[in-house]
């Protein structure tokens, strides 16, 4: 042993008393005495913080770190027509998704997915860089959606070889009708944040309706999400999950359209721009509403592309305006109906006469009648029956706009009919106040000259033309218009006339149907009634150079508001030809194609005939037999 | 030579033995819920417990091999070891290899070797040498000499940087000084200069990173998703615990991998997760009794260079034990020290039954002189 110092252990005995002397330290060890009692105590006291006082709190934060709530959508209900066929349904398509993080070979990838659907590679690489910037590397992005389902099979055999590709499901709103119904059911696309801001039951992504019925009726169609708790690990993976609440699917909603009229008005309007309703004047049930022009409202399904949207709301005919309830227009000699019934009530007997020269003069001005030669002598049927203008210029300067507003007000013109679809126009019955209160000048009795025919600042919907004629004939009730078969009638207004004054007009408008203007219209084997109405829009000079468009605007509208009685059934049929020209000669025709679709199939004039066989949309094979199951209940 | 064998053996400090085995299982069925995770396909289970139990079977023949050596042999080679250390340190920078953007560990062939943990037993037994060569408290020449000595090791690895093994450094050094004694106008001074030394460290001498770490135990809730994340989640699974545990496997914190490094450094919030406060409590009683039998050691040790090597000992074990489990229940920064026995780690196992070994040694041999 080498040690050198003295004072190391173990070496000489010498120096070993020395050792067993020794003593550790004292302090040294109270100090580390203390250090273990700091160290029981400081950690003790730290987990009694940790978990006994604050524990319960922990405990939530643990919860929240791992259980999440998840809604479970619920399948939207779907719209059928009268009879049960779909006109709104939910299917599944089918998409092609990428995940760069796994594709080996991106070009060869995407060459492929071009061989297999036919997009030429430069779209697809397009599409993938558009949503490659969006997302991460590892999630899925969509390249490639509704791909056809034998497509599909084919894809599904070879995907085995192209890692990083999926086929993906996804929900889709489909409208088997198309253009048809566009209006009528609107679309549902993604809720905005306004939307979301509004109603606490939607989350992000949720669809919802944004126009029609789909608008209307969201709530209903809607359902409720199912709630579930899903059980995560740190990297957001479900590990387990438990079903607090089943989601419950929207009802289903049946209108009172029925499919086939819809298509026959469809076709009788044959691609002029304007509209069709047709309606039940007992109960104020649409059968048939169409317009023109329209589009193809599953574009909007599953977002619009920005390039279908700009064409729509650029086209200079509006394809997306509903032009049965959001386009007034001057009603013209349709109004004359309304304008009969407000004279008759008024003290003006029905049998009394107006000299018609062809022209009225109001101080300096003239108001030419349609036919300038003019009619001589007439009565109300007799005006009605010719549309004479100076008949009503004259009788109404008698009754007074007072009386005339006051009679078109209580008839619920002005107002919406309150159909239940959005953004319905109101129209315009002047008065006094009105012109007051909007122009700021005092209503003259050129005014009142006007607003008797239709013309001036008189503006109505197809729709509200159709309640009124739906009025008369049912002894005075404004009906709101149904859209649902479901719905029960609802007064909305009481026409201010007695039913001796309604007849009179029902037996002028039945006169007109068999010989006079609307003749066109009239049946034998039905009981026919109709008005027509020409309504002047506001010209440009005559000389200047106009391009189709412009001259088109040039026109005249084209009414006709007719109805027809075979056996136990009665019918409204408004038709409304935008810039067509004469109510005759253009509306007249298109009228007279409905009724003959209506009255040549017993299955429309008879109460209680053998509805339409059910028959749909051709269907994804996968949703056949399930679909099956759900026709049985149907009516 | 029959009657030697036994009497040492009844001198052996068993409750230690016992101490670190129950710890040791501990931290071995701790270990087995700590590598389990929970997926959607079922149970997933990494091997640590297993390789764990390995290490420990090489730790105790090591720990066997060293109650089997006379310590007073180390005094030989103190300086040597010292010196090595020194020169290993140098190399660090120079052949090491980065990992975390800290260069702390040399490769030799397939093994690599972390210079800063030679560094620990090398000052401490540099110092307990130097120690038991003082009778009296220490004065100023002795402070200035041991700081000589401590410095240029702990400068280096501060360089790494290894703040977790630099304070380790400094515990253990700074705790034997503090038992053997020091003059009070040295207590006085350094307790003067030790907020500039903070004060200095913190602006000149500390790397971004690490007062990141610093401003994040702070308040850990101003980046809960990045630098808070790891004591925001150990003390959500701590807490969680509340009084009884989540149960064996059935803390959600550690299945679902929410706490990051649960099998090694943050071992002890699974524990105190699925075990709870009484768990825990047990766990530290434990811990108590553990350092109470080396301190039984020190006390019954006649021996001035035993003692001082039991109290290195003891400032290591309690060091480690104060620092990670400080670290765990959000009392102090975090810094990469292990839980000794209960945290998954081969080399530090093998260390931590050596350092019992030798203690156990020293216990052994206290009397031997009277035979």
């Amino acid at each position: 042993m080498k040690f050198r110092r003295s004072d190391t252990p173990a070496a000489s005995p010498l120096i070993r008393k020395k050792q067993e002397e020794y003593q550790p330290p004292k302090t040294g060890l109270i100090l580390l005495q203390c250090l273990i009692i700091l160290f029981f105590s400081v950690f003790t006291l730290r987990f009694y913080y940790l978990q006994i006082l604050h524990g319960a709190e922990f405990s939530i934060q643990s919860q929240n770190n791992s259980w999440r709530n998840e809604y479970v959508s619920a399948p939207r209900g779907r719209i059928l027509d009268l009879h049960g066929r779909i006109l709104a349904d939910n299917i599944t398509s089918f998409g092609l998704s990428i995940v760069p993080d796994d594709v080996q070979d991106l070009n060869a990838t995407l060459a492929q997915v071009s061989l297999w659907t036919a997009i030429p590679i430069g779209k697809i690489e397009e599409r993938y860089k558009q949503e490659r910037a969006k997302a991460k590397s590892f999630e899925p992005l969509l390249l490639i959606s509704d791909i056809s389902f034998d497509l599909v099979a084919r894809i599904e055999s070879e995907l085995c070889y192209w890692p990083g590709l999926e086929i993906i499901v996804q929900g889709k709103r489909y409208y088997p009708e198309k253009d048809m119904f566009a209006h009528i059911l609107g679309y549902v696309s993604v809720a905005n944040e306004k939307e979301l801001a509004k109603d606490s039951e939607l989350i992000l992504g949720d669809n919802i309706g944004k126009s029609g019925l789909e608008l209307t009726m969201d709530k209903r169609l809607r359902g409720k999400k199912g709630v579930r708790n899903i059980e995560v690990d740190s990297s957001g993976h479900m590990v387990s999950s438990v079903t607090r609440t089943n989601p419950q699917i929207g009802s289903d909603l049946t209108m009172s359209i029925d499919r086939d009229l819809q298509e026959a008005c469809w076709q009788a309007l044959g691609g002029k721009v304007g509209s069709i309703v047709v309606m039940e004047p007992e109960t104020g049930k649409i059968r048939a509403m169409v317009t023109e022009p329209a589009y193809d409202n599953n574009l909007f399904s599953g977002g619009i592309l920005q390039k279908d949207w700009d064409e729509l709301r650029n086209s200079p005919k509006f394809p997306l305006q509903n032009r049965a309830i959001q386009s007034t227009y001057p009603p013209g000699s349709v109004w004359k109906l309304i304008m009969a019934g407000c004279f008759m009530e008024n003290g003006i007997s029905p049998q009394e006469t107006v000299f018609c020269p062809g022209y009225a003069k109001l101080g300096k001005q003239i108001f030419r009648c349609w036919k300038h030669s003019g009619h001589g002598s007439q009565n109300l049927e007799q005006a009605l029956f010719n549309s004479c203008d100076v008949y009503f210029y004259l009788m109404a300067e008698r009754v007074g706009i007072s009386k005339i507003s006051a009679y078109t007000a209580a008839c619920g013109l002005g107002q919406p009919t309150g159909i239940d679809l959005p953004n319905e126009r109101s129209g315009l019955a002047p008065s006094r106040e009105w012109k007051q209160r909007r122009h700021k000048k005092s209503w003259t009795r050129g005014d009142t000259y006007n607003t008797s025919i239709g013309q001036g600042y008189t503006l109505t919907t197809p729709l509200q033309i159709a309640v009124q004629v739906a009025a008369i004939l049912n002894g005075g009730k404004v009906l709101k218009p149904l859209l649902l078969e479901d719905d029960t009638p609802e007064v909305r207004h009481h026409v201010p006339a007695s039913r001796q004054t309604l007849n009179q007009i029902i037996v002028a408008m039945r006169k007109t149907a068999s010989g006079g203007t609307a003749r066109v219209v009239g049946r034998k084997d039905a009981d026919m009634g109709g008005k027509t109405g020409t309504a002047q829009v506001v010209k440009l000079d005559k000389n200047r150079a106009m391009n189709t468009l412009q001259a088109w605007k040039q026109k005249d509208h084209a009414w006709i508001a007719t109805w027809g009685h075979k056996e136990d059934k009665t019918y409204v049929v408004v038709v409304m030809v935008e810039h067509g020209g004469g109510g005759s000669s253009v509306a007249g025709p298109v009228a007279a194609s409905v009724y003959n679709f209506l009255f040549s199939d017993p299955r429309y004039y008879r109460a209680g005939a053998p509805s339409v066989p059910i028959y749909g949309p051709p269907l994804p094979p996968s949703m056949v037999r399930e679909r099956q199951v759900q026709q049985l209940r149907l009516p | 030579m029959e009657k030697t064998k036994q009497a040492l053996l009844r001198h052996l400090n068993w409750i230690l033995l016992g101490c670190a085995l129950a710890l040791f299982t501990v931290g071995e069925i701790n270990l087995v819920s700590a590598s389990g995770a929970r997926l959607d396909a079922g149970f997933a289970q990494a091997g640590f417990y297993e390789r764990q139990l390995i290490w420990g079977l090489i730790g105790l023949c090591c720990m066997t091999l060293t109650i089997c050596f006379d310590y007073h042999k180390l005094l030989r080679f103190s300086w040597y070891l010292y010196g090595i250390t020194l020169f290993l340190l140098i190399l660090v920078p120079l052949i090491g290899t980065t990992v975390y953007g800290a260069k702390r560990w040399i490769s030799v062939g397939a093994f690599s070797i972390q210079p800063s943990e030679v560094a620990k037993f090398a000052l401490l037994l540099a110092t307990a040498k130097f120690l038991s060569t003082r009778t009296e408290t220490l004065g100023w020449k002795d402070f200035g000499l041991i700081l000589l000595v401590a410095a240029p090791p702990l400068g280096l690895i501060l360089k790494q940087p290894d703040l977790g093994s630099g304070l380790m450094l400094l515990f253990i050094v700074g705790g034997m000084v503090l038992f053997h004694g020091l003059k009070a106008s040295i207590l006085k001074v350094s307790a003067l200069a030790l907020p500039c030394i903070g004060a200095f460290m913190w602006f000149v001498g500390m790397h971004d990173y690490q007062r990141q770490r610093i401003l994040t135990f702070l308040s850990p809730e101003a980046d809960p998703l990045g630098s808070g994340y790891h004591i925001l989640q150990s003390r959500i699974a701590i807490g969680s615990g509340q009084l009884w545990g989540k149960g064996f496997a059935s803390g959600t914190q550690s299945q679902l991998r929410f706490l990051p490094e649960r099998h090694s450094d943050f071992a002890l919030a699974v524990f105190g997760e699925e075990w709870g406060y009484v768990g825990c409590v047990v766990l530290i009683c434990l811990f108590v009794v553990f350092m109470m039998s080396i301190l039984t050691t020190i006390i019954q040790s006649r021996d001035r260079f035993g003692t001082m090597l039991c109290v290195g000992v003891f400032f290591y074990f309690f060091a480690e034990i104060s620092i990670n489990m400080g670290m765990v229940v959000g009392l102090m920064p975090v810094v990469g020290i292990p839980l000794p026995f209960i945290s998954y780690g081969g080399s530090a196992t093998i260390v931590n039954f050596t350092l019992i070994g030798l203690v156990l040694g020293i216990s052994m041999r206290r009397k031997k002189l009277h035979l």
